[in-house]
């Protein structure tokens, strides 16, 4: 995966927050995903362990924020992996093992976010607002407010869940656009509007405090 | 407000993708525009702030949940034995899964979020009041629900029970202060499951008062299955993993 690498380590603790950091190790390759791959397949439970270790961490993050703290993203986390045990023969090695794994945690999310919309009587088609978004023209800028991390993440669940998503993957997790656009099933240009879009309200959203 | 026309190569600069040809022409343009010039900064402010957001980790149990599902499943195959020194650490890490898969399916029939469809209703629901007429059918109803509630909580009293075995059979493994704060811990949880069945004792029909008994007693397993995961991060000599274990206990 390319873009701005994250810090992928993954200590087996309970839950606690690690600073992110950019971190030099490449991710692996595709001959080493396909390798581990087979392995999960004939059962190993040892190189399943290692896949999980790996990748948790980010997947773990998207979750969080795309249907919050909680109980509920463990259990999200928990179901990628078992349908990624499950679905182990269809992958083909043509993505990422990364990318791959994105793709089921995001749409498992966005199911979750569906089903949690149609439970509390929200009636929409879509997790994306269809009105157009007209910032404030006098709103201020970000330049004269301090914004906290805390800020953004607060600001970031305030998004609708389709552009949410590709800021989270794009901006946060570092993926492309063509990455984002592959995990996501949606063309280049539309991951490069949701993006957009997202930053537009994040910034109207963070100076409107 | 910046200009809508030079918005997307704003975008596209501080993704690092606009063309040499186009950011020439951008750049003309921002050396007169204010408000694009700030669209750019507070752009770039927000994809640095992006970049360095916490990623939280996710507690051990959910893989040991993992692991447990799918070896009941027969996906995963049990390891090779590993050697006499690390035998203990992998049954320790079995009895935790064990106790993870004993305590959620035992949750099966009285948590409605998990319970298949055409199961039996939600204990809040049959503890409404009975159809007039009808008060042996719901007294057995309501019996039948208490009798699967206490076979829950004997799950759970199982599960603590092993978990607790396990804890003590290699309690050297813990600094004498940790385990002490371990410990005090435990006794606050403790307090806090007793106090919930006394609650329920005296108000068996109460669905806050289940829950809450629910809740301590998931409070005490997971307790307990951080203290043998930080076991065996000290087994391991890592000590920034026992410290993250140590930290989230105590905030807990």
């Amino acid at each position: 995966m390319n873009g701005r690498q994250r810090d992928d380590r993954l200590a087996p603790s309970k839950l606690a927050v690690q600073a992110s950091a950019v971190r030099s190790a490449a991710p692996a390759s595709r001959e080493e995903d396909r390798a581990l791959i087979d392995r999960c397949r004939q059962g190993d439970a040892a190189a399943f362990e290692q896949l999980y270790r790996a990748h948790a961490g980010k997947l773990f993050s998207l979750t969080c924020r795309m249907v919050g703290h909680t109980p509920e993203a463990e259990d999200l986390l928990q179901d990628i992996f078992l349908v990624a045990h499950r679905k182990l023969d269809s992958f083909r090695g043509e993505s990422a093992l990364g990318t791959w794994l994105y793709r089921l945690a995001s749409n498992l999310c966005l199911d979750y976010l569906r089903s949690r919309a149609a439970r509390t009587g929200q009636v929409t088609d879509s997790l994306d607002d269809d009105e157009p978004w007209i910032p404030d023209a006098s709103s201020r800028n970000l330049a004269e407010r301090t914004v906290s991390k805390m800020d953004l993440d607060r600001a970031i669940a305030q998004l609708p869940a389709g552009c949410r998503a590709a800021f989270v993957l794009h901006d946060v997790e570092g993926l492309e656009h063509g990455e984002v656009a592959e995990v996501l099933g949606i063309a280049e240009g539309t991951s490069k509007s949701q993006v957009h879009k997202a930053r537009i309200r994040l910034r109207a959203l963070l100076a409107g405090r | 407000m910046a200009c809508p026309r030079y918005e997307e190569a704003i975008h596209e600069l501080v993704d690092g993708t606009l063309g040499p040809i186009r950011r020439s022409e951008l750049q003309i343009h921002l050396d007169q525009c204010a408000d694009c010039r700030a669209l750019l900064r507070d752009l770039e402010r927000l994809r640095d702030l992006a970049g360095t957001l916490d990623r939280p980790i996710p507690p051990n149990r959910v893989w040991m949940q993992i692991a447990g599902q799918l070896q009941q499943e027969g996906r995963l195959q049990a390891p090779a034995p590993p050697p006499a020194r690390t035998r203990h650490r992998t049954l320790l890490l079995a009895i935790a899964a064990a106790v993870v898969l004993t305590v959620g399916a035992s949750l099966v029939y009285l948590l409605p979020r998990a319970r298949p469809a055409g199961q039996a209703p939600d204990l809040a629901q049959t503890t409404a009041a009975p159809a007039p007429g009808n008060a042996a059918a719901s007294g057995s109803v309501q019996g039948d629900i208490e009798a699967e509630f206490r076979q829950a909580e004997q799950h759970y009293q199982a599960a603590i029970t092993k978990l607790e075995e396990a804890a003590k059979s290699d309690q050297n493994a813990i600094d004498p202060g940790t385990a002490a704060m371990l410990q005090k811990n435990l006794q606050v949880i403790d307090q806090a499951i007793a106090e919930s069945r006394a609650a329920f004792r005296s108000e068996p029909t109460s669905a806050p008062a289940r829950d809450s008994l629910f809740e301590a007693l998931k409070r005490k397993v997971s307790l307990l299955q951080d203290t043998l995961a930080l076991m065996n991060e000290m087994r391991k000599g890592n000590a920034e993993g026992a410290a993250q274990i140590v930290n989230g206990a105590n905030k807990g």
